[in-house]
């Protein structure tokens, strides 16, 4: 009962990492449209800034911001200097971005090698029946969900939310009641990197900087933004901690190939009866 | 056109064979991944070879004359491996190739350079059981490694293992040896989980680990999965109730990247640690330091080119030629070294290299402290299956199931 | 039709057959004079050609990027070199075994992606997605699948060995052939390939590849079965990818799950766009000039950095050279020879010939049959809380035009929609003819006589105006010649026969209306709805559309959701009001005209009627 307890536990845990690493992704998609295939490697881009900083004194926690501002400049510099030249192009956009991934990778292993440091877990646990559980990852189901609630106050509470959800849909009505689409889908963009970013940051005690862990993340967050559909952060939420939590229990009783496994041919049952994501039809928005 | 065809063909194959009779010079040739993902590794194997060269050459080189080396990138890159193989031996003509990380990489050479018929030398610790005339392996086989890692873990730490392992073939051939010597040592495997390259989520094992409640956790992974394993495994308090062994930590310089909480304890098992304290291995880190800097500890893929080197030296000068039948044939004569890592022979039936195996101790300073030292053990396993000498034509990769 | 091409038109347009053909003679030409190292290394360069042919196929003509062509490529290299491992020994020859292995292999593995895809009409950004996933998936399991088949050991992440080189010889003393007669056999065989697959999608195969790639839900408003021509389509370019593995792992004697690595599925689309997307040819052209430009750099000016300038060289390519090498040529080459849509400024406006249009009224009938009646039961669709069809009821009979109007939000387009297939109703069912289409896909219904002209002209405009009509005729006949009369026959009546040859993109709007509306005769439909026909065409091109409907009435149902009152009255036939997606009124346009409860519905006022 216990082993089942903490498998529940950390299963969440897991499912609501996934989900950190995959909201900017899905923010982007949901709001432009736009696959970015780099954004695996802005996690890392994140991950590494969060890690320079802490190698030159700052602390980790003001490190994060640190990397969400690096992430968010070069994103809106992406943004600029390449998707807005393939507006509409889904296929050009998809490769460009890819393009820039592997460029991103590279760069990474020119610049930081293979190996780096990692920053240490703070050791703490906690003890469920015989069993403990190491604190950070389990704190890791908070992050996600304030995370969560800021996306939606930013879309729905603030101006540029309001911008921003209105460029998407009408980007020509938009335009002509003054709001600056163009500026507007940059910082979307950004925002979306500025989150990658962000979980690159935060899970950096959890998933050692590499130049490669963009991949490890990747083929699982965009199985989960297209599983999810057009509605993006709950769409996304409830793919993550459906999709993810399941894959992480499969790999508890059973073998964690057999939880890869899992999750793949979910996605590809879940993409027959949703061709266009579980939330195609849904009514509300958001 | 089949007469055309034909007509090439046979004008192909003159050239080809007119290249092999060429005059043999003293050009060796050497294919690490200087970068990409494995470049920690490749790096510092390139940089060993050019020492052991300069070394070499300083002392009259081979044959009177000093030793040219033809480098190439694989750049982590499996496909680049066989192309510059490839290249080469068809373009630059060495007589030598020293090269190659990963178990793929010395597969798919081989098949090469047994074609080429020149002798390869593959130097990194692996799961074991390469056997063809041409090749050499000085690098320390698993059955080496875990012979004396699970002997010793069971005294220390208790009979129950758990055993933790990447799903590909150095991890599962590794996790045989576990069990193959667990149950020779009166140990038990408690359990076992293999993890595809691209996991980063440990929370499922760290579970099943716990609910096996073994002595010790051998731990197997590779690169940033390691990493990422030791630090969540040390966060969730394990590391006091349970033992952490492992045969490929520190083989990456590991344990400068692993926080101090998380690589205290970690026991490693290798052909060598910068640490090993010798006079041999003083002078070597001495000579690296000068020319490389002290920036990063040597890793034992380093040490293993470094004694593959000399060790081809030592037999080209012995048979006062460098046409690969003189040279295999004095390379089987049971040449022996003083290298770094203490003393080591070169087994003439199997091609590998009997050697010492360090058990060390992770310490808080990113470092690692020796406890044991096992002197001149041979690789068992590959010695049981593999006698060059009596069956020259022996080309297999033996497997513990095979 | 006149054919007034120059003779450098005429070089032009068959450049794609003889520029290769020069190339592969020389290629044959050179092969035994090249050093071997060049030639060993040239003949990868042709065998990523080769799999870059089949990502051009799937996605320059077929118009879906698929970075699953590296999977087919490695399934069928992997289980063709297992036949070959096992059976070259008994025949000598090796490839006999490997190319049909890897080719069936590439075509099943793709037929189930494809299947997946297409079938569940899955959108271009997940189609994308999960093919690329489908290789990651494939990276994963071979690092640890390992099996013994026969002779042939597949290790896992060490791969497979020993895998026998290219024999074209038969019987016991055959040999592997040296690197330049491999070249030469490499080239053969990807220049058969080349040709096979050129003169398919020359054919009406290719015409409709084409067709879906420009406008998919057209071509399936032409009455073809769009998923079944994307899945073979995906199989062919998976067979030619699986013949291109299995050639690779003769090359390479070794085959290892990198094959399925990311850096090696990068390497496809780059291909494609240097050489120029949708040319066949163009992979060869990009996998040869990077190949060649890496070979005489030595490897070492691009070594370590390839993967990150390639990635930049991929960001390039997409952002600049959109149409590649070959493209750029052709553009430039293009501007030294006459405008080829000269003669769209000759076309004159379009007028309708009555005993034109009832001579090919007549052919249709005896060629198609009867026309057919619409009728919906009690039609429903819902979206949410929207109901823009709502309890549907009407019949249309041919003889007189129909035309269904309301105000803005009545849902006369929802109907429209509802009646063509393309949003299936949630009650009620809609019948052609007597017989229940509710839920027939769109092509079905098009296929049984329904013919659909949507408010935007829909013509391909890369094609020329008769190979539009063609197409369209083409989808009913499935007879060459036929649809080549049909053609004329439509082409004649738009009194557009001298101008065949223009590309419909060249066309003003209305004349690309005409031109749709051109092709929706060629389907000889047997009932016509026309949404918004009118819409932006001139008074005088409205007024020969209104003579063309009611002739067209008098022998198949029309059916016309219009706004332009005029053009209602110059139908002088029923006409149906709808008002908040549901009937409001019915009968001739001035009565009512006159009738208060349908002038407050438009007017807005709620004088007699309390729903607005």
């Amino acid at each position: 009962m216990d082993y089942f307890a903490t498998v529940l536990i950390s299963s969440l845990s897991s499912a609501s990492i996934l989900l950190i690493a995959t909201l900017g992704l899905a923010v982007v998609f949901g709001l432009m449209g736009v696959i970015n295939l780099a954004h695996g490697e802005f996690i890392m881009m994140g991950a590494y800034s969060a890690l320079t900083a802490t190698q030159l004194g700052i602390p980790f926690i003001l490190a994060i911001p640190v990397a969400v501002l690096v992430t968010m400049v070069f994103g809106a510099l992406v943004e600029i200097i390449i998707i807005r030249r393939l507006y509409g192009r889904l296929f050009d956009t998809m490769l460009a971005t890819w393009g820039l991934s592997l460029a991103l990778y590279q760069g990474a292993v020119l610049i930081f090698g293979s190996v780096s440091p990692g920053i240490g877990m703070p050791q703490i646990n906690f003890n469920v029946g015989d069993y403990t559980l190491a604190a950070y990852p389990i704190f890791m189901i908070l992050v996600a969900a304030v995370m969560l609630a800021g996306i939606y106050a930013l879309l729905t509470r603030t101006v540029y939310g309001m911008k921003a959800r209105a460029a998407i849909q009408v980007p020509d009505m938009a335009r002509a009641i003054g709001i600056d689409s163009a500026r507007t889908n940059t910082l979307t963009f950004a925002i979306g990197c500025g989150l990658a970013g962000f979980a690159g940051a935060i899970l950096l005690p959890i998933v050692p900087a590499t130049p490669s862990m963009g991949f490890a993340f990747v083929i699982k967050a965009f199985l989960t933004v297209v599983i999810a559909g057009p509605v993006t952060l709950a769409g996304s939420a409830l793919a993550a901690i459906g999709v993810g939590t399941g894959a992480s229990v499969v790999a508890s009783f059973m073998t964690s190939v057999a939880g890869d496994l899992f999750f793949f041919i979910l996605t590809v049952v879940l993409l027959r009866l949703y061709p266009l994501g579980v939330s195609a039809k849904w009514r509300i928005k958001l | 056109m089949k007469t055309i065809l034909s007509g090439v063909c046979a004008l192909a194959l003159t050239a080809s064979l007119s290249m092999g009779t060429a005059v043999a010079g003293t050009k060796i040739g050497a294919i690490f991944d200087l970068t990409g993902g494995l470049n920690i590794y490749g790096i510092q194997q390139n940089n060993a070879l050019q020492l052991a060269v300069e070394e070499i050459n300083a002392n009259g080189g081979v044959l009177g004359e000093p030793i040219e080396v033809i480098s190439y990138d694989a750049q982590s890159e499996l496909s680049k491996y066989t192309q510059f193989a490839n290249t080469a031996i068809l373009r630059d003509k060495i007589t030598a190739l020293f090269a190659g990380l990963t178990s793929s990489s010395r597969e798919a050479i081989r098949p090469i350079v047994r074609k080429a018929n020149i002798p390869y030398f593959y130097s990194s610790l692996y799961e074991g059981g390469a056997c063809d005339k041409v090749t050499f392996v000085t690098g320390s086989s698993a059955s080496q490694q875990m012979s004396k890692l699970i002997e010793w873990g069971v005294s220390t730490y208790g009979p129950k293992i758990y055993i933790m392992a990447p799903d590909y073939n150095f991890g599962t051939i590794s996790a045989h040896w576990v069990h193959e010597y667990a149950t020779r040592n009166g140990g038990e495997v408690v359990g076992e989980d293999f993890l595809p390259l691209t996991v980063s989520d440990y929370a499922p094992t760290l579970q099943k680990i716990q609910a096996a409640k073994p002595d010790f956790v051998v731990a197997l992974p590779v690169g940033a999965n390691q990493t990422g394993f030791l630090e969540q495994f040390a966060a969730a308090g394990l590391k006091d109730r349970i033992g952490i062994v492992s045969t490929n930590y520190g083989s990456g310089n590991q344990q400068v990247v692993v926080s101090p909480q998380a690589g205290k304890g970690i026991i490693a098992s290798a052909g060598y640690f910068m640490e090993v304290a010798n006079d041999q291995n003083a002078k070597f880190v001495k000579k690296w330091q000068a020319k490389y800097g002290t920036d990063t500890p040597i890793v034992s893929g380093a040490v293993d080119v470094w004694n593959a080197v000399h060790l081809w030296a030592l037999a080209v000068n012995k048979a006062n030629s460098s046409e690969t039948e003189a040279v295999i044939k004095a390379l089987e004569s049971g040449l022996s070294f003083d290298a770094p890592n203490g003393k080591v022979s070169l087994d003439s039936k199997s091609h590998h290299l009997n050697q010492n195996i360090y058990i060390a101790e992770g310490n808080a300073d990113h470092g690692f402290d020796i406890l044991v030292t096992f002197t001149d053990v041979p690789a068992v396993f590959e010695a049981d299956k593999c006698d060059l000498v009596k069956d020259p034509g022996l080309a297999e990769h033996f497997t513990p199931e095979s | 039709m006149e054919h007034n091409l120059t003779t450098a038109e005429k070089i032009h347009g068959s450049i794609g057959i003889s520029a290769p053909t020069i190339a592969v003679i020389i290629a044959l030409g050179i092969s035994g004079m090249l050093d071997p190292y060049l030639a060993y290394v040239a003949s990868l360069w042709v065998i990523y050609g080769l799999l870059g042919m089949s990502l051009d196929l799937v996605w320059g003509r077929g118009g879906v990027l698929s970075l699953g062509q590296t999977a087919f490529y490695g399934l069928g290299g992997y289980f063709g070199s297992v036949v070959a491992i096992n059976f070259s020994e008994l025949t000598g020859n090796s490839l006999i075994w490997a190319l049909p292995t890897g080719a069936a292999c590439g075509a099943l593995s793709a037929a189930v992606i494809g299947y997946l895809i297409f079938y569940a009409r899955t959108g271009p950004l997940q189609t994308t997605i999960l093919t690329y996933t489908f290789t990651i998936l494939l990276w994963t399991l071979s690092q640890s699948f390992k099996i013994t088949i026969g002779e042939a050991k597949i290790g896992g992440d060490n791969g497979m060995a020993n895998i026998p080189g290219m024999i074209l010889d038969f019987g016991e003393d055959a040999t592997t052939l040296e690197p330049n007669a491999m070249f030469a056999t490499v080239v053969v065989i990807s220049a058969v390939i080349y040709f096979a697959v050129r003169l398919l999608m020359s054919g009406p195969f290719g015409r409709v590849v084409d067709c879906i790639r420009i406008d998919g839900e057209k071509t399936e408003l032409l009455g073809y079965d769009i998923r079944k021509y994307q899945l073979q389509n995906f199989m062919i370019a998976g067979a030619i990818a699986g013949i291109a593995g299995a050639l690779f792992a003769a090359w390479s004697n070794y085959l290892n799950p990198s094959i399925f690595s990311v850096q090696e599925a990068l390497m496809v689309p780059i291909y494609v766009l240097v050489g120029g997307a949708g040319t066949l040819s163009g992979a060869f052209i990009g996998s040869v000039l990077i190949g060649g430009l890496s070979f005489w750099l030595g490897g070492g000016a691009i070594s370590g950095q390839t993967t990150l300038i390639l990635g930049l060289v991929l960001i390039v390519l997409v952002i600049f050279l959109k149409n590649g090498i070959l493209g750029a040529l052709n553009s430039l080459w293009l501007r030294f020879l006459p405008d080829r849509n000269r003669a769209v400024h000759s076309i004159k406006p379009v007028t309708i010939d009555a005993s034109v249009v009832e001579n090919i009224l007549a052919d249709a009938e005896i060629a198609a049959g009867p026309p057919k009646s619409l009728e919906t039961k009690n039609a429903t669709k819902a979206f949410g809380g929207v109901i823009p069809v709502n309890d549907v009821s009407l019949k249309f009979e041919p003889g007189l035009p129909h035309s269904v109007i309301g105000p803005n939000g009545a849902g006369k387009s929802s109907f429209l929609k509802v009646c063509v297939g393309m949003y299936p109703p949630d009650s009620g069912d809609v019948l052609l003819g007597g017989e229940n289409v509710s839920h027939s896909p769109i092509f079905q219904c098009v296929a049984k006589g329904l013919g659909v002209k949507n408010q935007k002209p829909q013509v391909f405009g890369e094609l020329s105006i008769f190979e539009n009509l063609w197409t369209s005729a083409f989808s009913m006949t499935r007879d060459k010649n036929k649809a080549n009369q049909i053609a004329d026959q439509i082409l004649t009546m738009l009194g557009m026969h001298e101008q065949g040859n223009v590309e419909a993109s060249a066309l003003s709007h209305g004349q690309q209306q005409w031109l749709d509306i051109g092709m929706v005769l060629c389907l000889t439909p047997r009932t016509i709805l026309f949404d918004e026909p009118a819409a932006g065409m001139t008074n005088e091109e409205t007024r020969e559309l209104s003579h063309l409907v009611r002739i067209l009435a008098k022998k198949t149902t029309v059916l016309v959701v219009e706004h332009d009152m005029e053009f209602v009255r110059t139908l002088d036939g029923m006409v149906t009001v709808l008002h908040q997606g549901a009937f409001f009124a019915k009968g001739d346009i001035v009565k009512l005209r006159a009738d208060d409860r349908v002038l407050d519905i438009y007017l807005g006022r709620r004088a007699h009627v309390q729903s607005i």
